[in-house]
């Protein structure tokens, strides 16, 4: 595993991939050996374990150091987790709870009882859905969906959402003023609706940044939309080219236009080509940049690099998607991707190791 | 008390105008804020007192700048927790102290300018307006424009005056009313209560703004030409093209009115609160007399800005409120349309662009708008010291003829 922003005591921006050094290894806790998934919000990171000991251990700014890296007590035995910069929203199989971060209480800020779904009703989807509905980002917390959405995965930034359904069909609601809901304008929608544009054209996989959307279709290729001010569109964008003043090498010529198109907004799906071609498997977003991993294990980042989290050893913004040289440098195969809000987390396998 | 001697430094001025220490430093914001934000502008103060690294102090004045200024653009402006536009302002202060401390660079006090400046556009005020405070002390150590500067400056805007604007004729049975100094009971019952517009004249003579402190390009520049404020960049704000961006005075003058880099699109400086980031250019105008008929008070005037070359557009559109229209500088061509004819003005369907017409006044497409041609208007060359009364929700279109500059006070 490793991440592009280290502890708050140390560096603050870690513009290189960088193993996840655990000081939870040197107290003999859980490890980051054995596979683990990560969620991460602003100021922390969830590290879930899913074995026969099902527990969830913080890292970042938490309210005491003790509790650094060690598994949460109250984790114990939950399915599934989600990491906000105020609470912790633990899935058990008969009950949801989310916890307040910024207060050490022995009990859950907000609870719910769920009925576990009958085992033959399909794979079980993951959070932020949950039987009959979902879990929003602020009150009123459980939100109910109906069953005709099937709904699949779902992906929420604080004032958006995105639906996959089972038929790869997806639908936006929310907040539409930066084209965040790929439906050519910029209003709202209250209710889910279908992005037309992709209807026909199945999807596998989704993700939201703070203003922008992404999705993957089932042959592997990018549709973005929404906010491009930082290029997390990986469209050409205005802001990343202020400074650049004309070199002496292309003065103006005459009868010929070097107009620059830059996209603020894109408020349609776009299809994002990635050079050279390649298929994509997953993407995750933070607030304003994008991840995305290829089927031979390359990871691409683009979007706001001011903190690191693109990975490319600079503090640069980029508007184009640049593969994360490291990975292949060290002979290391991107598996997965997940971004907190200004950093990325990407998990490898060696090459010269064999899975199992 | 802190005493400066006359070779303070910048930063001893500054520091002057900053609590005495970290206890008298207040840092309360509601719970909307997290823990996690507080603690970064916790470390920000204590670096403010203590021994820290210029490095250190900036990137922790970043954080606080960046993540309040996401918050500042989720959902829609009117909703945005007034805590964490004061949670901005806060950074932009530790930002500009970080910039100021250790002897810093022209382009850095230019930068801590701007600095100010976003954190009195976005934010919110923060211990009695010390951005303000700060600004003023900054603006002291700008370098201001040489006299042979504003000299050709000034014999540039004289002879840009020469060159005779192409001003429409107005036609006697269409042209707005025009009264000199009625009393307060005469504009009201004439004009206010029956909502009739008329043109004002006589009324803001006394404007320091026409008088002591002349208006003029060269007086912007010195009095805010280092201020950062928002620029409309296209030829109308229906269009496709158009946008907006930030851009100094200097800038603006520079790229719209003198065009110097060849720069593309018209660029105006509209519909700006201009008045409470410059407060040295409130005090040149003045609320027109007549808003004391309205229900509020002062404070419930909202004052705006609208400072271009010739050539910038409003398209026709209709404000919720009564607007008192002041030209100052140059002359527009305004026309007005009532409510009434609605109907016949095509506006936009969508909510955003819901008080806005879809037609081009001037170059109407008679094919897709038919009915335009037959609504009844009135109209009027706007000239410097003239007031025009819009009366609310009427509508109204607005083309300068050269380098022009009005204020407009909205009141209800």
């Amino acid at each position: 595993m490793e991440g592009a922003r280290g502890d708050a005591a140390n560096d603050v921006k870690v513009s290189g991939p960088t193993e996840l050094a655990s000081k939870a290894d040197r107290r003999g806790c859980c490890c980051l050996k054995t596979a683990c998934q990560i969620r991460a919000s602003w100021s922390r990171r969830a590290s879930l374990h899913f074995d026969s000991d099902s527990c969830v251990c913080l890292a970042g700014f938490v309210s005491s150091e003790a509790w650094s890296g060690l598994p949460l007590r109250e984790s114990r035995g939950c399915r599934d987790a989600l990491i906000s910069e105020s609470c912790l929203t633990l899935a058990f199989s008969d009950r949801l709870e989310s916890w307040d971060l910024q207060k050490e209480e022995k009990t859950p800020s907000w609870s719910m009882e769920i009925t576990p779904p009958p085992e033959s009703s399909g794979p079980s989807v993951g959070l932020p859905l949950v039987p009959g509905g979902y879990i929003a980002t602020k009150p009123p917390l459980y939100r109910s969906l109906s069953p005709q959405l099937r709904a699949k995965s779902l992906a929420l930034s604080s004032e958006h959402a995105i639906l996959l359904s089972a038929s790869g069909a997806v639908y936006t609601w929310g907040l539409g003023s930066h084209g965040q809901l790929g439906h050519g304008g910029l209003s709202s929608e209250e209710e889910p609706r279908a992005v037309e544009a992709l209807l026909g054209m199945p999807m596998s996989c989704i993700a939201t940044g703070s203003w922008h959307t992404v999705c993957i279709s089932d042959g592997g290729d990018l549709y973005v939309w929404g906010w491009n001010e930082s290029g997390q569109l990986g469209l050409p964008s205005r802001a990343l080219h202020q400074d650049v003043g004309t070199s002496p090498a292309e003065g103006p010529q005459e009868g010929e236009q070097h107009e620059e198109v830059f996209i603020s907004i894109q408020a349609f799906p776009a299809l994002l080509d990635i050079t050279p071609s390649c298929e994509i498997r997953s993407v995750s977003c933070g607030c304003r940049h994008t991840a995305a991993v290829t089927t031979t294990g390359d990871l691409y980042t683009w979007g706001w690099g001011d903190y690191g989290q693109l990975g490319h050893q600079t503090l640069i913004s980029s508007d184009e998607p640049q593969r994360v040289e490291f990975f292949r440098e060290q002979q290391m195969q991107v598996a997965d991707v997940v971004c907190g809000s200004w950093n990325t987390f990407a998990a490898v396998v060696k090459d010269e190791v064999s899975c199992s | 008390m802190k005493t400066v001697s006359s070779t303070a430094t910048l930063w001893s001025k500054i520091s002057a105008a900053l609590p005495r220490d970290e206890e008298e430093f207040p840092l309360q914001f509601g719970d909307k804020v997290e823990s996690s934000v507080v603690e970064m502008l916790k470390r920000c103060r204590r670096q403010l007192y203590s021994d820290a690294t210029a490095a250190s102090r900036m990137l922790n004045a970043q954080i606080v700048v960046d993540v309040s200024w996401e918050k500042l653009n989720t959902g829609t402006w009117r909703h945005v927790d007034k805590e964490w536009r004061r949670v901005y302002s806060c950074g932009c202060l530790f930002k500009v102290a970080a910039l100021c401390r250790d002897d810093p660079s022209a382009d850095e006090v230019v930068q801590a300018v701007r600095t100010c400046d976003m954190g009195l556009l976005m934010g919110a005020d923060i211990m009695d307006d010390i951005l303000q405070v700060i600004v003023r002390i900054l603006q002291g150590e700008v370098r201001k424009p040489t006299e042979l500067e504003e000299e050709s400056e000034h014999t540039e805007v004289k002879r840009m005056k020469t060159e005779i604007p192409r001003a429409p004729v107005i036609k006697e049975e269409l042209a707005i009313p025009r009264i000199k100094c009625p009393s307060l009971e005469s504009f009201s019952t004439n004009y206010l209560l029956p909502l009739k517009p008329v043109v004002l004249e006589g009324t803001i003579g006394h404007w320091p703004a026409l008088n002591e402190h002349p208006w003029s390009i060269g007086y912007l520049r010195s009095v805010a030409g280092c201020r950062t404020v928002p620029v409309e960049v296209g030829s109308r704000y229906t269009d496709e093209g158009w946008s907006q961006t930030l851009l100094t005075v200097n800038e603006f003058i520079d790229r719209h009115i003198w065009n110097k880099e060849g720069v593309k699109g018209l660029g105006y400086l509209a519909q700006h609160q201009l008045f409470d980031q410059i407060p040295e250019l409130k005090e040149d105008i003045r609320p027109p007399d007549y808003c004391c008929l309205g229900e509020g008070d002062e404070d419930d005037i909202t004052v705006n800005a609208w400072f271009g070359p010739g050539g910038t557009v409003s398209p026709l559109h209709q404000d919720p409120q009564q607007n008192f229209l002041a030209q100052v500088v140059g002359s527009k061509y305004i026309r007005l349309y009532s409510p009434e004819d609605t109907d016949k003005l095509y506006p936009h369907q969508s909510k955003l662009l819901h008080n806005t017409s879809q037609v081009e006044v001037e170059n109407p497409d008679a094919e897709r708008f038919p009915e335009f041609a037959r609504a009844p208007y009135l109209e009027c060359v706007l000239q410097p010291g003239d007031v025009l009364f819009i009366p609310v929700r009427h509508w109204h279109y607005v083309r300068s003829l050269e380098l022009s500059f009005s204020v407009s006070f909205w009141w209800s």
